[in-house]
């Protein structure tokens, strides 16, 4: 039976938009595959691992019969990768094998049938639906996501809180040891919606937003989030438990505030962390009258000190912080300042960005 | 000699109650029982200072009829059973009629009780056996107060109150296991500890042994005959340096049986460390006569008519769940393509080594810039000995490393080579001068750690302080250990509190251990802490504390390494005293030359 005859993007652009939650070692076969539908001028493809499933709609110009089918994903999708950009290739279902060809190319690729594949449902009723543009949350994303947990035996710290509420979108992540978070505008007045994201989806999502203002298109209902951007759907379930009240662990009243140039604190820190102690990665800050110093020890007793001049009068005081925590932060915000709160060497700082209260950022000292 | 001469009434009972009243939880266990086997529905108990001051049980079971209520504190007067043939086949917790007897021997007790159909209550005092009408609205109330008032030699062996308490506590949660159905309550100094509604069995396992363990168990259903074990076993993860998470029910009698245990045990043999303990609440049913519990003064111990064919039952039932679900437990397969952003690092999909390299994957669109990438390349076998719970970590190796074909790998310099691959996650294959290198990583990486952390605890050591503490629940023997260690957990890097009557938070932990399941290793510590008596024995165990915490931060079997980060393994390895056996003695790793391995093949010569 002929299925299509189309280009090799037609293909290969959806295909990769879906392969990539594929698992590689999973236990269900099935799972490998990626499912493709064919329907008139319509193709869709959709892929899963269970907990997330993502699926592209396209439409254009096929030719063929109406079918539907799965297939190792990521065999298809080198095969097609592999082949000139310009091929034309044609797709047939026989006897339970789907032929590729291309020219004088030819592939036969074992198939299991669509009814088998498992698609999630859609969440029922209405939920909560908001939309902002792709950039934009792109960026939120980034400026909390790097401090999730992995692994760690408290699930829900594996994931990304999200909030809707009002008109504002929060997002929160924390490892434990230090938290995020980002708030940004939405255009709507939203009754109070929290979930928790998977890690992997944070991850996909990422991966497959683009920086433009297009819009992404939220729904929260029941125990899954749909996201809806180009011609990408992503579903996926939500972590069930209860977040960690972050509003607690942000301190309100911490009396000591120094402003630094991003980059110049950034360049320091990147320096100091080259000698500190492999295990640790602990750096100090001390502050005196009039300078901040850096100072960093390693193993093998080599030092390392960077000197930044500061606005700041009162008693020395003597941080100690993992330096990785403080480099991921300022990886990751893209201002040119930041403000930077005390309050003694054992209690939490706080970093925040200068004249807006969208950024926030909790880290715990460490005592080296 | 002195004549001989009939001891007194009281002085038999307090001799006797030498055997049944040992300290204050003994008591409990006792008038606890006895409120069973009144088919009560609902009992309260309220202690105070440990049991030691007073117990009180309240029951709302069938009560004591005003004639029996002498005989219920005479010896060897007993309703339960009546001839041998009641007691061969005896279905109450009760049979001999001592408990009351030795217990008022030995205490203040009073009894007030009201049985069906009574107008009024009556109460009974231990001492004169007068007996006075009371006001009671049904079933029976066992007032025992100043255990040992009159045997002050007695009083001298009992412990502390938090000790004492802890012992009645763990009475009271056996009952609580075995009746589900029974609404209970317990409070010490009028603080209420447990308020336990009648649940069903899972839900009442669940509030008793923490959700933690919930999580990590599976049920257990088989049945052979008249034999039925049922109940829940815990997956090789969540095991325990001590056996005080093991409880065993037959006919729903708690007990701690050797037959039993060991059955339990074998089913676990080969997927738990020899000093690691299963955690487990397991219910045996079967016909009374095929089991005698006339064995031990406390009936702590039973006897099986049958005891090769009870402990082969519960040992393929044990194993046949941990084999279902036991290997895939263990071996959860932890790799998937989630790119490590938080590094700001680029990662291709981990496939194992099939060259050449595939880029499957779109390049990824990093979060942050260069410099830092490099950076964690740097340290990413460091994160990974900081935190056996960030496999994450574990799958920044790109591509092109993995695809390394081996004879790209130098074997000159290092003595234990460079790594070649993992083999089945848990060997390190690495490639040296002589031939190859067989490296057990978990081992290796144990060894290493515990190197390091007597290293640091030599010193003040580092710690992390926790934004978000970890929270334990614990029983109430764990929380008295963890007030009386306080100092040896701080001294190790661990702050901790109690945030509640059961929960204990911890606010740093040694960052050499940052990323370690804290709260399992935290409870660990305290179980072996526990055994321990004295403060100052536990400088002389703390190495094997040490130990523990390497343990608990190595990696795990089926955690997948890049190349670097086995690399990093091995030159720690080296530079690691001692590196060559694992804290128990095994050895870390091995060395296969080319001319043994040419002399496997027949080759050459
Ligand atoms: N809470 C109670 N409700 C009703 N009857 C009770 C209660 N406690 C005790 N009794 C009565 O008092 C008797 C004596 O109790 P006691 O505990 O001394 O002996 P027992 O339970 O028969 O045997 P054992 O010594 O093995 O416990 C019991 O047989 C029972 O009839
Ligand atoms: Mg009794």
């Amino acid at each position: 039976m002929h299925l299509l005859t189309t280009t090799r993007d037609t293909l290969l652009a959806p295909l990769q938009s879906v392969a990539g939650i594929v698992e590689k070692r999973h236990t269900l076969p099935i799972l490998s595959n990626v499912l493709i539908e064919k329907q008139g001028e319509r193709l869709t493809m959709l892929a899963t691992d269970i907990e997330i499933q993502v699926r592209t709609i396209s439409t254009g110009d096929l030719g063929g019969e109406d079918a539907s089918i799965t297939v190792a994903a990521k065999k298809l999708h080198d095969i097609l990768r592999a082949l000139p950009d310009t091929a034309e290739i044609t797709v047939n279902i026989d006897d339970k094998r789907m032929t590729v060809k291309a020219g004088k190319s030819r592939f036969a690729l074992q198939t299991l049938p669509a009814a088998d594949y498992p698609t999630m449902n859609l969440p029922e009723g209405e939920g909560t639906r908001f939309s902002i543009s792709q950039k934009l949350f792109k960026r939120q994303l980034a400026q909390v996501a790097y401090a999730m947990a992995q692994q760690d035996i408290r699930y829900y710290l594996n994931g990304l809180l999200l909030i809707a509420e009002g008109d504002q979108l929060r997002m929160v992540a924390t490892d434990g040891h230090r938290l995020a978070y980002a708030a940004n505008p939405l255009e709507a007045a939203i009754t109070r919606t929290e979930v928790i994201l998977p890690r992997k989806t944070v991850m996909e999502l990422n991966r497959q937003l683009a920086d433009t203002d297009d819009t992404l298109e939220v729904t929260l209902a029941g125990n899954q989030a749909v996201f809806r951007f180009g011609s990408i759907e992503l579903v996926t379930k939500l972590i069930d438990g209860k977040f960690p009240d972050y509003e607690r662990v942000i301190p309100q009243h911490h009396p000591k505030m120094l402003a630094f140039d991003r980059v110049q604190l950034l360049s320091c820190l990147n320096r100091v962390a080259i000698l500190t102690n492999d295990k640790f990665r602990g750096v100090r800050m001390v502050l005196e009258d009039g300078r901040l110093r850096i100072v960093s020890t390693n193993n093998e007793q080599e030092e390392a000190q960077e000197e930044i001049e500061i606005d700041y009068q009162g008693d020395a005081l003597d941080i100690g912080f993992n330096v990785t925590y403080l480099l991921d932060v300022l990886n990751n915000i893209g201002t040119e300042s930041v403000e930077w709160r005390f309050n003694d060497g054992n209690s939490s700082a706080l970093i925040t960005l200068p004249g807006n209260d969208t950024f926030k950022y909790v880290v715990m000292p460490m005592r080296i | 000699m002195p004549s001989i001469k009939p001891l007194s009434d009281l002085l038999i009972n307090q001799i006797a109650a030498g055997e049944v009243v040992e300290r204050p939880a003994s008591v409990l266990k006792e008038v606890l029982e006895n409120a069973l086997d009144a088919g009560s529905r609902a009992i309260e108990v309220q202690l105070e200072q440990g049991g030691v001051r007073r117990i009180r049980v309240v029951d709302d079971g069938c009560g004591i009829d005003r004639n029996d209520l002498p005989l219920a504190l005479a010896r060897h007067a007993t309703s339960k059973i009546a001839t041998l043939d009641d007691l061969e086949r005896v279905g109450t917790m009760g049979f001999r009629g001592e408990a009351l007897a030795a217990i008022a021997a030995v205490a203040r007790t009073r009894i007030t009780s009201r049985a069906n159909g009574e107008p009024h209550a009556w109460s009974i005092e231990g001492s004169d056996l007068s007996l006075s009408p009371a006001a009671l609205n049904c079933g029976t109330v066992v007032d025992v107060a100043e255990l040992y008032f009159n045997t002050p030699a007695r009083r001298k062996f009992l412990k502390t109150e938090a000790t004492e308490f802890a012992h009645c506590d763990e009475v009271f949660r056996r009952v609580a296991l075995a009746r589900p159905d029974i609404g209970l309550q317990l409070s010490h100094n009028g603080r209420v500890i447990h308020r336990l509604p009648p649940a069903d069995p899972q839900a009442r396992t669940g509030a008793l042994m923490g959700d933690d363990f919930l999580a990590q168990a599976r049920p257990v259903d088989a049945d052979a005959g008249a034999l039925r074990l049922s109940g829940l076993v815990s997956l090789p993860a969540y095991s325990r340096a001590s056996r005080d998470a093991q409880y065993f029910f037959v006919n729903g009698r708690f007990v701690r049986d050797k037959l039993l245990t060991h059955a339990v045990r074998q089913a676990y043999q080969d997927i738990l460390h020899g000093n690691r303990h299963p955690a487990y609440v397991l219910f045996l049913e079967l016909d009374p006569a095929g089991v005698d519990v006339n064995v031990h003064p406390a009936k702590i111990e039973v006897r099986f008519r049958e005891a090769r064919a009870i402990h082969q039952f519960v040992f393929h039932a044990v194993s046949r769940i941990l084999a279902a679900s036991g290997a895939a437990s263990a071996s959860e397969p932890l790799s998937s393509s989630i790119p490590n952003h938080a590094q700001g690092t680029q990662t291709s999909v981990d496939l194992p080594p099939s060259p050449p390299p595939t880029r499957y994957q779109a390049p990824l669109r990093s979060y942050g810039p260069g410099p830092q990438a490099m950076e964690s390349a740097n340290h990413r076998y460091f994160d990974f000995v900081a935190g056996a719970a960030a496999p994450g970590n574990a799958m920044q190796g790109t591509s092109n490393q993995s695809g390394a074909p081996a004879a790209d790998v130098p074997t000159d310099g290092a003595p234990l080579g460079y790594a070649l691959a993992q083999l089945h996650g848990v060997y390190i294959l690495a490639q040296n001068r002589s031939g190859l290198v067989l490296v057990d990583m978990h081992a290796a990486h144990e060894r290493i750690l515990y190197e390091k952390l007597k290293a640091v605890v030599d010193g003040r050591p580092s710690i992390q302080r926790l934004l978000i503490p970890a929270v334990l629940r614990l029983d109430a023997r764990s929380m008295a250990v963890a007030e009386e260690c306080t100092e040896v957990l701080v001294g190790m890097g661990f702050e901790v509190a109690p945030v509640g009557p059961h929960e204990l938070s911890v606010r740093s932990v040694p960052t050499l251990l940052a990323n370690a399941p804290i709260a399992d290793l935290v409870r660990q510590l305290l179980d072996e802490l526990g055994e321990v008596p004295a403060s100052e024995v536990i400088t002389a165990r703390r190495n094997e504390l040490l130990a523990t915490m390497a343990c608990h931060g190595a990696v795990r079997a089926n955690r997948s390494l890049s190349i670097p980060e086995m690399n990093a393994l091995l030159r720690d390895m080296e530079a690691t005293e001692r590196a060559d056996q694992c804290n128990h003695g095994r050895p870390t790793w091995t060395q296969l030359s080319m001319s043994e391995l040419d002399r496997f093949f027949m080759r050459g010569k």
